[in-house]
C-alpha cells in the first residue's frame, strides 16, 4: 500500500470515528489558551506549545494595536537545530547560482552600502486559528495569535540580487536559513521565490519596530514578503542560490499547499487530488478588547478594539454586530500604516440588558472582498487560511 | 605584559562583540503520561521536537496517531523501526485517544 493511500485510509478511518464531523466543519479557534511563566530571550512570557523547535503565540490582548511589540510578537520554527552563538561580524548573505559573481554580503554591506528601506507588514503563519478545523488537521492548533504586524527595515531582496549580477535567464532563487534538522535526510526549511514576483516591498530586514530583529524572530537577517504567508518569510537567512528552473523542494511541493479548486476545501474522504501553494493571505481581522468570556457592566460605555487586514489590499470597512449578526454598523478605524499593516478599528457601545451579548467583526477590503461566516468556511487537511468572522462573548451584569 | 594587555583586550572585544548573540533558550517541561512505553517517545521523538508537538494535539482517534508516526518516519524520515512505530502509537491513544 502506497503511503498516501495509507494516510487516506486512516482519514477515512478517522473520520468514520467522528460520526458528523467526517464532512469537514469548523468553529471558532481556541481562544487564550495558557501563558506560562518562562520568558523566551527578548520575549515575555507568551503562549507555549513548544521549546524546541520554539513555538510562541501572542495573546490576543495584543491586536488591539497596529504594531505588535517585540516581545510579543509570535515565533515559530520548523527545525530542532538553531544556532544560539553568532559572531555577528563574520556572517555572510551568500548569492550564487545563476550570477554574474558568486557574492558574499556581511550584515555590516547589507547595511551601509544598500539602499534602507521600510515597510510595515502583516507577518501571519499560513496555519494561524488552525484549531478551528474539524477533525483536527495535522499541525500545530493555532488560536489566532500566529501573527503580528511590525515595521520592518533593511535592503531590497532585488537589490541584492542585482549587486550579484543576474543571468539573463535566471528565474527563480531558492531561499534558505541557517536552522538545521535533526537528520540528514531531512529536508530543511528551503523556499522558492519566482524572480518575477519580487517587487520592491520585498526585503531582507534587519531591524524590527526600531530594534535589531530579534533572535527568535530571525536574527540577523530575515526576508520580508508582505501580502504572503510567513512560510516565504524566510529566517536567519544565509544562502540565496539563483537558477533558471523551478527546483523541487519539499517546502514547496509538500507542505503549505492547499487544495487547488474554487472553495480551496475538501473532505477528509475526498482529498483534493491537486493542490497549491498557499501564497496571498486573505481577508481576516480580530477582535482584542474585551477579552473573550468577560464581564461587562449593563449599560456601561465600551469601546471594543481589534485589528483587520488582507493581502495588500486594503481595508475599507470593519463592520460590527452585537445582536448576533442581525444588524451591522460601521467601525472607527485607525490611520493606514501599509496596505499591508494591520488596520486597527474601535466601536463604542452600550449593552442595554443583563445576560450574554455577542459581538462580532466582518472586514471588507478595498476589492469587496468580506469574511465568511465560521460556518461557510470549508475544512482543508492541513488547516490552512481560517479566516471566519471573529465574534466573541461577554456576560452583561 | 604588552602580550596580557592584548589578550585582554582580545577577551574584552569577544565579549562584548557576541555577549549578546549568546542566546540560551530555556527548556519547558511538557508532562507526559509515564509508563514503561514512555521510553519509546524518548527515543524517537525528542530528536526533532519536544513533546509540547504532541500534546497540542489533543486526544485523538488511533488512527490519528498512527498517521502522525507514519508521518514522521515517512516524510520527515525520523528513524522509527516498526515496533516502535507501534508501541508509539499504542502509547499515544492510551494516553491521548478519544
Amino acid at each position: 500500500m502506497q503511503r498516501r493511500d495509507f494516510f487516506r485510509l486512516s482519514l477515512g478511518a478517522c473520520a468514520v470515528v467522528l460520526g458528523s464531523n467526517a464532512f469537514g466543519l469548523t468553529r471558532e479557534p481556541l481562544d487564550n489558551q495558557r501563558v506560562i511563566d518562562i520568558a523566551f530571550p527578548q520575549k515575555r512570557p507568551l503562549i507555549t506549545y513548544s521549546d524546541r523547535p520554539p513555538l510562541l503565540e501572542t495573546p490576543m490582548e495584543f491586536f488591539g494595536s497596529a504594531i505588535t511589540p517585540n516581545d510579543a510578537f509570535f515565533v515559530r520554527w520548523h527545525m530542532p537545530r538553531i544556532p544560539t552563538h553568532k559572531f555577528i561580524d563574520q556572517y555572510r548573505l551568500s548569492i550564487h547560482g545563476a550570477v554574474k559573481n558568486h557574492t558574499y554580503l556581511s550584515i555590516q554591506e547589507l547595511k551601509s552600502e544598500f539602499k534602507a528601506v521600510e515597510v510595515t507588514a502583516v507577518l501571519q503563519c499560513g496555519g494561524n486559528s488552525r484549531s478551528a478545523f474539524v477533525p483536527t488537521t495535522s499541525g500545530i492548533q493555532w488560536g489566532n495569535g500566529a501573527m503580528g504586524c511590525a515595521k520592518f527595515k533593511g535592503v531590497r531582496l532585488m537589490d541584492v540580487l542585482k549587486r550579484a549580477g543576474l543571468d539573463k535567464d535566471a528565474r527563480w532563487i531558492g531561499l534558505n536559513g541557517d536552522d538545521k534538522a535533526a537528520f540528514h535526510k531531512t529536508e530543511n526549511f528551503k523556499r522558492e521565490l519566482a524572480i518575477s514576483e519580487i517587487n520592491d516591498d520585498v526585503i531582507i530586514a534587519y531591524e524590527m519596530n526600531g530594534e535589531e530583529l530579534p533572535f527568535l524572530n530571525g536574527y540577523p537577517i530575515r526576508l520580508i514578503v508582505p501580502g504572503m504567508y510567513s512560510d516565504s518569510w524566510v529566517k536567519m537567512l544565509s544562502n540565496i542560490s539563483v537558477t533558471k528552473e523551478y527546483q523541487e523542494l519539499f517546502y514547496m511541493d509538500k507542505a503549505y499547499r492547499i487544495a487547488d479548486n474554487e472553495c480551496e476545501c475538501e473532505t477528509p474522504d475526498n482529498l483534493a487530488k491537486k493542490t497549491k501553494p498557499i501564497t496571498t493571505m486573505n481577508i481576516k481581522s480580530v477582535i482584542a478588547y474585551p477579552k473573550n468570556g468577560s464581564s461587562i457592566k449593563v449599560d456601561a460605555n465600551v469601546i471594543a478594539k481589534g485589528v483587520a487586514f488582507d493581502s495588500g489590499h486594503g481595508i475599507k470597512e470593519v463592520l460590527i454586530s452585537v445582536d448576533d449578526g442581525e444588524s451591522w454598523k460601521s467601525a472607527e478605524l485607525g490611520s493606514e500604516l501599509s496596505p499591508y499593516a494591520f488596520r486597527e478599528f474601535r466601536f463604542a457601545f452600550r449593552a442595554k440588558s443583563r445576560g450574554v451579548l455577542t459581538i462580532m467583526a466582518k472586514a471588507i477590503n478595498n476589492l469587496g472582498q468580506e469574511q465568511p461566516k465560521p460556518s461557510e468556511i470549508k475544512w482543508n487537511r492541513s488547516g490552512y487560511k481560517y479566516n471566519g468572522i471573529d465574534s466573541i462573548s461577554l456576560e452583561v451584569v | 605584559m604588552k602580550k596580557t594587555i592584548l589578550i585582554l583586550l582580545f577577551l574584552a572585544s569577544i565579549l562584548l562583540g557576541d555577549y549578546e548573540k549568546d542566546v540560551k533558550l530555556p527548556s519547558v517541561t511538557f508532562p507526559m503520561a509515564q509508563d514503561e512505553d514512555f521510553k519509546a517517545i524518548q527515543r524517537n521523538c525528542q530528536w526533532c521536537h519536544s513533546h509540547g508537538y504532541i500534546l497540542n494535539q489533543g486526544k485523538q482517534s488511533k488512527a490519528f496517531w498512527r498517521a502522525s508516526v507514519v508521518k514522521m518516519r515517512d516524510v520527515y524520515k525520523a528513524p522509527i523501526t516498526q515496533q516502535d512505530e507501534q508501541i508509539i502509537t499504542d502509547y499515544l491513544f492510551r494516553h491521548y485517544g478519544k
